[in-house]
């Protein structure tokens, strides 16, 4: 299987993922979407300097990972792209930022390499919330939930879509690859100057699809409004779930 | 009772004031009655596609008149016709575009305004109608391809379609997967029009054929008259279905 295959897989492993039982996929998405935002805001309210005060934060990721018996390993695996980019982000703070914050030993830790520290930590905590909310919850639960936080219609429809053919996407692509390496024996990759035209196809035939999908939706009533539903309402352990979860997060940022 | 009528229907792509003008079709008159199964045929080209699309208003009228289900084709009636007629598109993955089954099958009568328990009940009944209900849950996309198709005609059996388009329905399907369909096919009880090139799956599906040629209809009539009829359908670039053109030794 090609890089392409191998995407198009994972993102089924991902989806096959957040449709297996366990408590923790199994509450109302809502909840699941709220405490995470929470999470998030929560994180990067912390000072640059406030190393400490966000390592405790990581509770949450940790009680997260147990409850919903999902593999660090993996993440790793499938995130490793991002998260080298989001520790990467602060790596010229410590060349600027050269004021000692304290000594270990006889070693000085400086401002600079506690606000890379800080930054890394905030991308890794962001990125691991969002996968554990990915891996425990369905994209069409969390567009609903988008939906029920008042997220513009325009955008969860977009994203909604985006993931529905990202795959489509991905396929035909690797389609035009393959027939392209098929005609292409001994190259390696595609061609610089046949990039144009690659990339040109691929945007028509994109088009093309995005046509005949409008006019599937038209033919089947839509008016700008997509009408998301949830099999379940939200009931009181998903309420208590955000309700414990927000005192938990709070408390942790106050102390 | 007829649920679709069609008369002096032309249509032609292109500005009538442009050099390269191309009438697709000229004064095409048919009726559909009620439970009435069509096969529509003819070779690339013909304007199979483009009388479609003409009967769902997903192309504007030029001239002539179309009539469904007692509402003529007019914007003020697009929504209205719309619930009365289904289109099937060749690729499903064009007309599945919910994450999973039940979403995209409570698309249209979500859209009509129905009741949670309205939308509940007719999702259920359509893929009851093509034995999808254990696939409900499934991501869209995960299904294979006949499962697809017949995900992709339960969207249109949801909202109580009187007529069913579909272009094209057994293009890419496995024969047992085709097996299926034209038993599926065979058990709605709406009128459907098939567009295709697979004569045989038209002669498993319907009564009545029409055959479309340079845009006119050629011949509508009996499907085992027309479908048996080698100088017609050679003459307008057809060859006789494989079950009867087939002989041993060949």
């Amino acid at each position: 299987m090609g890089k392409i295959g191998d995407a198009v897989s994972e993102l089924h492993k991902l989806d096959m993922e957040s449709e297996q039982s366990g408590w923790l996929r199994e509450l109302h998405p809502l909840p699941k979407l709220a405490v995470t935002l929470f999470f998030l805001v929560l994180t990067v309210s912390f000072g640059k300097y406030d190393l400490p005060g966000l390592l405790k934060m990581g509770v949450y990721l940790i009680v997260l990972f147990v409850l919903g018996d999902v593999s660090l390993k993996l993440l790793l695996k499938r995130m490793r792209a991002v998260l080298v980019l989001v520790c990467l982000m602060g790596a010229v703070n410590p060349f600027f930022d050269r004021t000692a914050a304290f000594t270990l030993g006889n070693f000085v830790v400086t401002g600079g390499m506690l606000s890379a520290a800080t930054l890394a930590l905030k991308g890794i905590y962001g990125v691991s919330a969002a996968y554990l909310l990915i891996v425990t919850t369905s994209m069409g639960d969390i567009c609903y939930a988008l939906r029920r936080l008042h997220v513009p219609r325009m955008f969860v429809t977009i994203l909604m879509l985006v993931y529905r053919y990202i795959i489509v996407l991905l396929k035909e692509t690797e389609r035009m690859t393959d027939a392209y390496a098929l005609r292409a024996p001994g190259q390696r990759g595609i061609a610089r100057k046949t990039w144009g035209t690659f990339a040109g196809q691929l945007l028509l035939r994109s088009m093309d699809r995005a046509q005949t999908v409008y006019d599937s939706m038209v033919l089947r009533g839509y008016n700008g409004n997509f009408h998301l539903r949830h099999k379940k309402a939200a009931g009181h352990s998903d309420y208590a779930y955000a309700f414990v979860w927000g005192a938990v997060l709070v408390f942790i940022r106050v102390i | 009772m007829s649920v679709l009528e069609v008369e002096n229907l032309s249509f032609s792509y292109g500005n009538p004031r442009e050099k390269f003008q191309k009438q697709v079709l000229e004064n095409i008159n048919i009726q559909v009655s009620a439970g009435e199964s069509i096969g529509l045929i003819g070779e690339n080209g013909a304007g199979k596609s483009t009388f479609l699309k003409l009967l769902t208003g997903l192309l504007g009228l030029e001239a002539g008149m179309v009539r469904v289900a007692g509402l003529d084709m007019k914007k003020e009636n697009l929504k209205d016709i719309r619930a009365e007629i289904g289109y099937v598109f060749q690729d499903s993955d064009s007309q599945l575009f919910m994450s999973t089954v039940y979403e995209d099958v409570a698309f249209a009568p979500r859209n009509y305004g129905k009741s949670e328990e309205e939308v509940q009940a007719a999702v259920l009944s359509a893929l009851k109608q093509v034995h999808m209900e254990e696939k409900k849950d499934r991501q869209t996309y995960r299904l294979s391809g006949g499962e697809k198709k017949l995900a992709a005609i339960a969207t249109v059996l949801a909202v109580g379609a009187k007529l069913i388009l579909l272009d094209e329905p057994s293009a890419a399907l496995d024969p047992k997967n085709r097996r299926n369909l034209i038993r599926i096919l065979n058990s709605l009880e709406g009128a459907k029009i098939i567009a295709s090139h697979d004569l045989d799956f038209v002669l498993d599906t319907c009564q009545r054929v029409i055959l479309l040629s340079g845009g006119q209809v050629a011949a509508d009539g009996k499907a085992e008259e027309i479908l048996t009829d080698r100088k017609l359908l050679e003459q307008n670039g057809l060859e006789l279905p494989l079950s009867f053109s087939w002989q041993p030794g060949m």
